[in-house]
């Protein structure tokens, strides 16, 4: 990746293009399962959403996988599918809102009864 | 909501406010930063339900045995606050069942 | 040992619900308990988010009594819905712990 596509983020609608594309290839069930997996996984994207690339990388090749077994996307996600992808968001390391609300309170707390010297 | 329930709400509020003030300072910081936290991921009645002065009810108890308040609640006081919210719908939730989203776990 | 929480996650609640089926008691007092047992890390924090817990849910009776310090103290014991947890509870840990039990010794 070079310095034009990180600032213009051109690369990134490249990837996402390509996801698409392998994405239409899908049979229903695993698109809709796709389409999930998306939304359920946005929370989970900093700024420009880059570092849910590799994960919905990830994702998209377990339906790819599974299509081609014939198992049904319920057979591989199961019911929770934003329990899925909190797993798959936590397991690559990426943080939600929620989790930097919680560091900002522990170091709020921190910080502030340092100074009262206890 | 009458103009008897909002008066009688901001005295009720100012009454908890000053028992949060007659707590020692360190439980007084970990108070308030707890309820800057809560108001933004905590529960939808968060202002006139029962959790605020509960640990308010808590921390007088703690105090009264001369326990300093990370020795109460342990340090990470983020996993207490979401410890005391677990199970209770909150403002995510109640976004994500508006935009249709099925992802309360408690419901499935 | 330390360290346990992630593994004390859910079994703790059964813990409690224990402690208090054997007499009515309070938070203090039943973190005590735990400390003594070996759970060194449980603080009264977490066990007050799980005597929260359980009072929402409906398993436990509440009384208040004065205390010899500080505020009135939060008394705690079982119902008939906290006993059939309980029970629950243990069942759901005879289950598991033999399961992994039997992975243990290669038969699993």
């Amino acid at each position: 990746m070079n310095f034009r596509e990180t600032v213009t983020g051109s690369d990134l609608t490249r990837e996402w293009k390509a996801f698409e594309a392998r994405a239409q290839t899908l049979p229903d069930d695993h698109r809709a399962a796709w389409e999930q997996i998306k939304a359920n996984l946005f929370p989970y994207g900093d700024f420009t959403g880059r570092n849910l690339t590799p994960i919905l990388d990830g994702a998209l090749g377990l339906l790819e996988e599974s299509a081609a077994d014939g198992q049904s996307a319920h057979e591989v996600l199961g019911d929770d599918i934003p329990g899925f992808c909190a797993a798959l968001a936590g397991g690559e390391g990426t943080r939600t809102f929620r989790d930097r609300r919680r560091e900002q309170l522990n170091r709020n707390v921190a910080r502030k009864l340092s100074r009262l010297g206890g | 909501m009458s103009i008897r329930d909002i008066v009688e709400g901001k005295k009720q509020w100012r009454a908890h406010m000053a028992r949060v003030k007659a707590l020692p300072p360190d439980y007084r910081i970990v108070y308030k930063e707890m309820q800057t936290y809560l108001f933004k991921v905590g529960p939808l009645d968060l202002p006139d339900g029962p959790l605020l002065p509960g640990i308010v009810d808590f921390f007088e108890g703690g105090a009264a045995t001369g326990k300093g308040v990370l020795e109460l609640i342990g340090n990470d006081v983020a996993a207490f606050c979401d410890d005391l919210i677990k199970e209770s719908p909150t403002r995510a939730d109640a976004l994500r069942e508006s935009i249709g989203g099925r992802s309360n776990p408690a419901e499935q | 040992m330390d360290d346990l929480t992630e593994m004390l996650k859910g079994t703790l609640e059964g813990c409690v619900l224990e402690i208090i089926d054997g007499e009515e008691t309070y938070g203090y007092a039943i973190t005590r308990r735990l400390n003594e047992l070996g759970f060194a890390d449980v603080v009264e924090g977490t066990v007050y988010t799980i005597l929260l817990r359980l009072e929402r849910n409906g398993l436990v009776q509440v009384t208040k009594r004065a205390s010899g310090v500080g505020p009135p103290r939060k008394f705690y014991a079982l119902n008939d819905a906290g006993r059939e947890q309980l029970a629950r509870f243990w069942a759901k840990w005879q289950y598991v712990s033999s399961r992994i039990d039997k992975l243990k010794e290669g038969g699993g």
